[in-house]
């Protein structure tokens, strides 16, 4: 098998990992460096950020996961690189400036053991040998021994561990070899150890959504403990391809993506918006509404607090404004000592009135007709609108893949 | 009548030629660089600008952030780019380091806005710039960006492949950087002349290795042709390998 069927099919099997961000790590070294905001290099067909060079090891695994196209019951070709076949196209890719890095994660080839040396070898080499100093991802294999996790971390930027689906029940019926401890030991001993030469970049995990029956409310948990408990820098969803035919599994021609790009949006609420799960949904409503995104959900609930005077009232509510993000709301506030506010200025700071227009007023201003000032057409006009965007929302949900 | 100040394109005099008009509380028509043709109803003054020798000054004076923004606008092509940097700094004199929050002066969004639009532009370049390897292990690449970026990539490249010999030409300006291992220069084109770009053995290869990666990595269920050229617009395929051979297909 020559070196470019090999990347194929090592490629094509690691496409469905979401994580591309080459972000927050400070390296440098004779041959490359870490860019602090991370860079795109090219976008693939999909519009997905490609970043570092994506590949498998091998995508030989001994596993039998229902929902991967590696599980050790299809009957599909093999292949498996050699350490020295990896750094060779890493730094060739990476001198030519195609990629930002490398992002390595495997099959499970004998053992999980054996199969982290395999890792280590590849990342060392290409650390020690080659002296390459760009981002490197890699996945550790759960049940592998602490000394080789120990190993590994030193060695790359990010470090991780894929929780695959949100419950233990969930794992039990599609990856029953998989076992959800383990990816917890290994996320708290990266939380234990991070420091500055161990996994720079953090930790990030991955949750596959809609294979199983489990709600949004059981993965925004899933999601939210893991942040507060592992300090996960990233959880990334990624909406279930139907790559196998089994019982067990969802028979979806098209992918969940209109759910995985709330879930995305959600999880920005935790991260950055100080929302908690709990704000945002409950065992009455466990699931995201499709029609409008989570924050504007959560605004037509509490409609009795609005609308919010913008030039006197806090960060906290206005980031919970419906079309204030973060910069705007910044924005507002540093400006808002220094001059009078008007709604052209909101708009040059960067608020999206058509959706912010309902919730706030400005000087006392209210930019509709109050009369309208009611759930129902509120909710109409967002529905619309999110409808409208649409196309604009997939984007925005891309550009959360490669922040 | 117009007052029409002319400088020579760099950014040195710019500096010196803003000095000069605050300095002496001068209202300028436009600022314009040498070349302008005018119209009738322009006077162009072309002033001994090194004589005035206090761009460092200045630049002290400003501090890094207010450089780094004119100076980003500076690298644009925006038609009136002097003249907002002017009217950027007859505020700055006036308001001090609180001018960027007033974004409801033109010349403060404007100036914010170019500077941010640059930007982006030179980051974008970090990550689409694709070099061939020569037979001699040089690394080449060409470029073709909206602003003049190729200083602020060379500089990304300077720390990036510091062990290597590079070259980037920006197409549209036909000028040249040039890395040797310690620093870059940039060139005209004209002064610096390779006669010939030969590939090296595997240059062949590797572009084929990459087109493989990448017609592998994208997820056929996914496919969203709007949103990756809303990402990596037409504009700039040409030089993007692999892009190179889809815009042939679609002419
Ligand atoms: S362990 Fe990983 S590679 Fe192996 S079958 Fe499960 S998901 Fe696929």
């Amino acid at each position: 098998m020559n070196l470019n069927e090999k990347l194929q099919i090592l490629a094509d099997s690691a496409k469905y990992d979401a994580s591309c961000s080459s972000s927050g790590s400070k390296r440098t070294s004779s041959l490359g460096n870490t860019h602090i905001a991370g860079i795109c290099h090219s976008f693939a067909s999909d519009g997905r950020c490609i970043s570092l060079l994506k590949i498998l090891l091998t995508n030989i695994c001994i596993f039998d996961c229902k929902y991967c196209l590696n599980r050790r019951s299809n009957n599909i070709k093999r292949a498996i690189f050699t350490p020295e076949e990896i750094c060779e196209i890493t730094i060739n890719f990476y001198r030519r400036n195609y990629i930002e890095g490398l992002f390595l994660s495997s099959g499970i080839i004998n053992s999980p053991d054996y199969t982290m040396e395999l890792l280590i070898k590849t990342v060392s080499l290409l650390r020690n040998k080659y002296h390459f100093g760009g981002y490197i991802h890699a996945k550790s294999i759960p049940g592998a021994s602490d000394y080789l996790l120990k190993k590994l971390g030193s060695l790359v930027d990010r470090l991780s561990a894929n929780i695959e689906l949100p419950t233990e029940n969930g794992l039990k019926l599609l990856a029953p070899n998989k076992d959800m401890h383990k990816v917890d030991h290994i996320m708290g001993y990266v939380r234990d150890n991070r420091s500055r030469n161990y996994v720079p970049a953090g930790q990030s995990t991955q949750m596959i959504i809609g294979a199983t029956h489990e709600t949004d409310l059981d993965i925004m948990t899933k999601s939210e403990n893991m942040y507060n408990n592992y300090k996960l820098k990233r959880v990334f969803y990624s909406a279930y391809i139907s790559v196998n035919k089994d019982a067990l599994l969802p028979s979806l021609n098209i992918p969940p993506l209109k759910r995985e790009n709330r879930l995305y949006q959600a999880d920005w609420l935790l991260r950055y918006y100080n929302f908690k799960v709990s704000d945002l949904l409950d065992q009455d409503s466990p699931n995201f509404n499709i029609l409008v995104d989570p924050k504007v959900s959560w605004s037509l609930k509490h409609l009795d607090e609005y609308p919010k005077e913008v030039t006197t009232c806090s960060y906290n509510e206005l980031l919970k404004v419906p079309g204030i993000g973060i910069t705007s709301a910044k924005r507002i506030i540093k400006s808002r000592s220094h001059f009078q506010l008007t709604f052209a200025d909101l708009k040059k700071m960067g608020v999206v009135l058509k959706r912010a227009n309902y919730f706030i007023t400005c000087n006392g201003k209210y930019n509709i007709n109050s009369e309208l000032f009611n759930k129902k057409f509120i909710e109409a006009n967002l529905v619309l609108e999110d409808r409208k965007e649409n196309a604009e929302e997939n984007m925005h949900q891309l550009r959360l893949f490669h922040e | 009548m117009n007052n029409v100040y002319i400088y020579d394109g760099s950014f040195i005099n710019l500096l010196n030629l803003l000095y000069y008009l605050l300095k002496n509380n001068i209202r300028p028509t436009n600022i314009k660089k040498k070349g302008y043709l005018g119209s009738l109803f322009d006077y162009l003054i072309e002033l001994d600008l090194r004589k005035i020798n206090k761009s460092d000054a200045l630049i002290k004076k400003l501090g890094k952030t207010v450089i780094h923004h004119i100076y980003y606008v500076y690298l644009s092509e925006e038609e009136n780019k002097e003249i907002i940097i002017y009217y950027y700094l007859l505020n700055y004199f006036k308001y001090g380091p609180n001018l960027n929050k007033m974004r409801n002066l033109k010349c403060v969004s404007e100036t914010l806005r170019i500077s941010k639009k640059v930007g982006n532009e030179a980051h974008k370049m970090k990550g689409f710039i694709r070099f061939k390897e020569l037979k001699n292990n040089i690394l080449y690449a060409s470029f073709a960006p909206d602003n003049n970026v190729l200083e602020i990539v060379s500089l990304h490249f300077k720390k990036r492949l510091a062990n290597e010999y590079w070259l980037i030409k920006d197409e549209k300006r036909k000028i040249i950087s040039i890395y040797d291992k310690k620093d870059f220069y940039i060139l005209n084109e004209e002064m610096f002349n390779i006669s010939e770009y030969i590939l090296s053995d595997n240059e062949l290869e590797m572009v084929n290795l990459w087109q493989t990666f990448y017609n592998t990595i994208g997820i056929k269920e996914r496919k969203n042709p709007r949103c990756q050229m809303n990402f990596m617009p037409k504009k700039y395929w040409p030089y993007i390998i692999e892009m190179s051979g889809e815009n042939e297909k679609s002419c």
